[in-house]
């Protein structure tokens, strides 16, 4: 098993990020075009916690090579399940994602959090761990191999993550910013 | 906002995240976290979003996803 983890902040408020990121994957994003489907399975709030639980199936076009779509068969598309839970009190977002498709050969288990940051005002922590391990019957040598490519394929697609989720709050705030100044207007006149 | 697996429920699904976005910024994160008026589309949209599920072959995986994930209630689901 290999481990890939990842920090940063985003300069806005916890707030807006935990709302932002409902749409992380939308057009305004241009770094996740390989996301073709966000569909939510189930959503309900916890009556003792108020704690908000969410489970969605995300599905992506990845860019396989040919010899790999030839090797395990399959297509291009994968899929991927997400659940989520959102603590309003404690203000923590958390989100845990596997891979379904090609689960028996690799298995990707992300931790994504977001909590308000302790070192900077009115800006969110993000924090990204992957555990990913190579399952394939086979020599060590083999899937130390595959875990590596795997943990560099992560961390190029945690950065194009990080910046398509920049624009998409850039986007939020702006839009939420027009919708008052509209609604303010629209109270006035 | 993101497009649904199957072409047929982007409308209601849209309609949906719509409600639920709303909901979230508005009521939830402001502490009014019972409140439920999406639950009319939502159930709309998962019918829809379940039959396409069973007629792409997939219903049986996610399934068993959702099974395997429910210990991550214990871990998350409470209060810190």
């Amino acid at each position: 098993m290999k481990v890939f983890s990842s920090n940063c902040i985003f300069d806005y408020s916890w707030n807006e990020v935990s709302t932002a990121n409902w749409r992380k994957y939308c057009p305004w994003n241009d770094k996740s075009t390989h996301v073709v489907g966000v569909d939510t399975l189930s959503r309900s709030v916890d009556p003792a916690t108020g704690i908000l639980r969410t489970e969605r199936l995300i599905t992506c076009d990845q860019s396989v090579p040919q010899w790999v779509l030839s090797l395990f068969g399959g297509s291009a598309t994968s899929h991927v399940y997400e659940i989520s839970y959102v603590d309003p009190i404690a203000k923590k977002v958390t989100m845990c994602s596997s891979n379904l498709t090609w689960s028996n050969v690799l298995n990707v288990q992300e931790t994504v959090i977001y909590r308000p940051s302790l070192s900077k005002a009115n800006s969110t922590d993000f924090n990204q761990e992957a555990k990913i391990t190579a399952l394939c019957g086979g020599w060590q040598k083999i899937k130390n191999k595959v875990e590596e490519a795997s943990v560099e394929r992560f961390s190029q697609n945690a950065k194009r993550g990080r910046e398509g989720f920049e624009a998409v709050l850039e986007m939020s705030r702006r839009v939420f910013g027009e919708q008052r100044e509209h609604e303010k207007r629209q109270l006035q006149s | 906002m993101a497009a649904s697996i199957a072409p047929e429920c982007n409308d209601i699904k849209e309609k949906y995240d719509t409600c639920f976005l709303k909901w979230y910024s508005e009521k939830y994160l402001r502490g009014k976290t019972s409140s439920n008026e999406c639950e009319d589309l939502f159930s709309k949209y998962k019918t829809c979003l379940n039959r396409a599920l069973k007629e792409k072959g997939i219903e049986g995986m996610v399934e068993e996803a959702r099974r395997n994930n429910r210990e991550s209630d214990t871990d998350f689901l409470r209060k810190e």
